[in-house]
């Protein structure tokens, strides 16, 4: 129970210590605040902005203010739950903007992880027991393309052949099965070929150990031996592995997002930075690194239960 | 604790949440599918930005609403020439040097089936200023009366002889008090245009708009008009091929003439009131040299940079008018290339290549100079690249930068900049006056440059108090020529658009005075 009041305590801290980053960081970044708000919401970016409209702007956000007060005025409603603060592009609460794309976002990344787990996983055990055969062959270059083609790419050449040429699913879009379909594989395809490439050598390995070898000779058969022995024991880096992907995957989301007009946060956190919309940079990092943390500790939980001899506290 | 199915079961139940999310996607679209069959005559437009709000008043949806929606109108229009007609104004006037009269229609409704009288006109316009920082210092409006029911007084804050023209902007489209809820709060946009606002889905950002039965312009030609903000070029292009889509914008511009052979769908490449324009820091040696900025100008070859970079979207540009622009000086003519012209004016200007390395010198310094823009419009990271290689040809090293823009703003600011390549907006509204003195007045607005020329600043001060439209012109003609000789900023082309659309789409008019494209009332879908 300690640990986990500990555990709890460390999170907490990460995350204020992301946003503070996040925030003045993003105070940091070349361009003023108030000018790019302006031209992102009345004037058109090449306009030239007036000092008059530039100091309604200041004043509306109260952006003249020094920047810790800034911070702090935002952390005190953020704890007293008044919320995280509104957009200066969409007039609306933050709170309210992640309640309405963050589904989106939740949604791919988990099929994308679905994907990536299951069939990572399975052809990771499919190659090691073909070890050095050409089916292991063919999937371990396969794996390379896997992890050296960018997402964005593979996207487009997926368009190409599910959608214009078999005329299978749409070209973009958001709520039905078929238009999750494009977007999940594009983005699952990197962590898909990093978990079989783990699994695949974490089994191997083993493999090897000496009771694989008894239990072979007891004489239980291949799918029990795998089954029972050797995937729960080759499963403790595939399962950090998985945990990482969860960060790689989200920020995969920013550019899939994109591509697809798909309607969650990654493509509403690129858009907000370029705007300086700062309320909602906030709002969604806030919700990255949450999401980040939560699958890290369900992963860090599941240790325990992989190999008892690993314990909290 | 102990279970050994624990690690499975987690597993599992991680995968059941994943299949009940999206088992909840797919029922949320289910209403709206069954809703499409209803309508045969809809068109899908496939709409370039996101569309982020349809807040026409303290958001940035105004362009959106009135041009691409259709669901509001201003009180001004203006024809493909770029004179203003009328809107849902018949006519005005200038009373006096700062009042203003504009005349109504008296058959027009709004879509809650409410009469537009003057007083509403002046409710949206008091509201826009209010909320809207930009619209205000162009209106420069001080206070608003209304005469009668058709009849509304406009008194100016100083003289304003481009406010017709602002209001032919969008975002001062007349919108009915009934947008706002009792709170106050804007809630949809209520207006008198074609068609009506039907819903927004605030989740997918998909835009919905029904025929307007009762517009005072006539027959409406859809039905219903779906539009889905599809940001990536690439997408756009591939969804009108496998037909999501009817209409749609500016696919990637290389992509133009493939598209356009593909069966049932065709490409038109239009000019829109925008130019690609090289901003010359002249406060830096020695762009401030007239000479250097001739043989630039000579050196580039906008031909080729039409063809090959912006592939026909878009025309070499001589002045900042578009030539079908009732004002814009028709002698000019863009600078064709010249190398010889360009080696003769820069060895006048003392600038051989001494050291044989291919870039000119001057005692002893190089002629180099960085070049600044920014990707977020696609033609001007390769037009850059283009340029510099071209300049290059003269002798002049040019070395191409590509930023983000608050670090351009910033760079401007300080002064870091040699040269500033853009795309900007040549009527946002349509009046020669507003571009001129914005650009090439002593300390305008967008003169990046710092250019300053008495006689520039003299014939635009007189042209204000001008009310002789044709006289008026004239003295922009004459800025225009003089600015094309001192070359401060370096047009290079005409900002074009593609417009995509699917054959069975008829009656589709281009309207060049729209911020980015407009929807016609009668266009309809061929059956």
């Amino acid at each position: 129970m300690r640990y986990f009041l500990k555990r709890f305590g460390f999170m907490a801290l990460t995350v204020f210590a992301v946003c503070a980053l996040t925030f003045f960081l993003m105070n940091a970044i070349p361009g003023g605040t108030a000018e790019l708000i302006l031209k992102h919401t009345f004037v058109g970016l090449e306009e030239s902005a007036t000092e008059e409209q530039l100091n309604q702007i200041s004043s509306r956000y109260n952006l003249d203010d020094p920047l810790y007060i800034q911070f702090f005025r935002w952390v005190k409603a953020a704890v007293t739950g008044e919320g995280i603060g509104t957009s200066y592009v969409f007039r609306k609460p933050v709170l309210y903007l992640l309640a309405l794309r963050l589904p989106a976002t939740i949604q791919l990344a988990g099929a994308s992880m679905a994907i990536a787990v299951l069939a990572g996983v399975s052809l990771g055990i499919y190659s090691a027991l073909r070890e050095n055969r050409i089916s292991d062959h063919i999937l371990r270059v396969a794996t390379l393309f896997g992890v050296s083609m960018p997402c964005f790419w593979v996207a487009l050449l997926l368009i190409l052949v599910f959608s214009l040429k078999l005329k299978l699913v749409p070209v973009a879009g958001y709520g039905s099965l078929e238009n999750l379909f494009l977007p999940a594989a594009a983005l699952s395809l990197h962590s898909m070929a990093a978990v079989m490439r783990v699994t695949r050598t974490s089994m191997l390995e083993t493999l090897g150990q000496e009771y694989i070898r008894f239990a072979k000779a007891k004489g239980l058969p291949l799918r029990k031996i795998i089954s029972r022995h050797a995937l729960k024991n080759a499963m403790l880096p595939v399962v950090t592995v998985i945990g990482f992907q969860m960060g790689n995957l989200l920020g995969g989301t920013i550019v899939i997002e994109k591509i697809f007009a798909w309607p969650g946060i990654g493509s509403l956190l690129v858009d907000s930075i370029s705007a300086r919309d700062l309320p909602v940079v906030q709002g969604c990092v806030l919700a990255i690194v949450s999401m980040f943390l939560l699958v890290n500790f369900l992963v860090d939980m599941l240790y325990t239960h992989l190999d008892p001899r690993i314990r909290y506290g | 604790m102990k279970n050994k199915n624990t690690p499975m079961c987690i597993i599992l139940i991680t995968l059941l949440v994943c299949a009940s999310l999206l088992s909840s996607g797919c029922t949320s679209s289910e209403g709206s599918e069954t809703a499409e069959v209803a309508y045969s005559n809809t068109l899908v437009l496939g709409e370039m930005w996101e569309i982020e709000t349809i807040n026409t008043v303290s958001g940035d949806g105004g362009t959106l609403i009135c041009e691409k929606a259709a669901i509001t109108e201003t009180l001004v229009g203006a024809n493909p020439d770029f004179s203003l007609k009328p809107g849902i104004a018949t006519s005005w006037e200038q009373l006096e040097e700062n009042t203003w009269e504009f005349k109504l229609r008296d058959d027009v409704f709004f879509h809650d089936g409410s009469k537009m009288t003057a007083e509403e006109v002046k409710f949206s316009l008091e509201n826009v200023i209010a909320e809207n920082p930009r619209v205000a210092s162009m209106l420069k409006i001080a206070s608003m009366e209304a005469v009668d029911d058709y009849t509304l007084r406009i008194e100016t804050s100083e003289l304003n002889p481009i406010l017709p023209g602002v209001l032919h902007y969008p975002d001062t489209a007349v919108i009915s008090p009934s947008s706002f809820d009792e709170a106050g709060e804007y809630v949809k946009p209520v207006g008198t245009g074609p068609y009506k606002f039907e819903s927004f889905d605030e989740q997918t950002r998909v835009l919905t708009v029904v025929k307007n039965e009762n517009w005072w312009g006539g027959e409406v030609g859809l039905d219903r008009m779906v539009l889905k903000g599809i940001p990536d070029p690439n997408t756009r292009a591939m969804a009108i091929e496998n037909g999501e889509l009817d209409f749609t914008v500016d696919v990637p511009y290389s992509e133009t003439d493939r598209i356009n052979e593909v069966e049932e769908v065709n490409v038109e490449k239009y000019k829109t009131p925008r130019v690609y324009k090289l901003d010359v820091n002249l406060e830096h040696e020695p762009l401030d040299d007239v000479r250097v900025r001739q043989a630039m100008s000579y050196a580039i070859d906008r031909y080729e940079i039409a063809e090959h970079v912006l592939y026909n979207v878009g025309e070499p540009a001589a002045g900042p008018f578009l030539p079908s622009m009732v004002w814009a000086n028709k002698d000019l003519q863009p600078y064709t290339r010249d190398l010889e012209k360009a080696d003769e004016l820069l060895t006048a200007a003392g600038w051989v290549d001494k050291d044989g390395d291919g870039i000119r010198d001057k005692d002893g310094k190089p002629l180099k100079f960085n070049l600044m823009t920014y990707s977020t419009r696609p033609g001007l990271p390769p037009m850059a690249q283009a340029m510099a290689a071209q300049l290059r040809e003269a002798g002049i090293d040019v070395e191409p930068e590509v930023m983000e823009y608050g670090a351009i703003n910033d760079r401007r600011a300080e002064g870091i900049w040699d040269l500033y390549l853009a795309a900007y907006n040549i009527a946002m509204v349509p009046d020669p006056e507003y571009i001129l003195s914005n650009w090439y007045m002593t300390g305008g607005p967008d003169n990046g440059p710092g250019y300053s020329n008495p006689r520039v600043d003299a014939l635009i001060t007189e042209a204000r108090t001008i009310a002789d439209l044709e006289e008026r012109y004239r003295k922009f003609n004459e800025v225009e020529a003089i600015v094309y000789e001192e070359q401060p900023m370096i047009i290079v082309a005409y900002y074009g658009c593609a417009i995509v659309k699917k054959d069975y789409v008829s009656g589709y008019v281009f309207d060049p005075t729209a911020h980015d494209y407009r929807i016609n009332a009668d266009m309809y879908i061929e059956k």
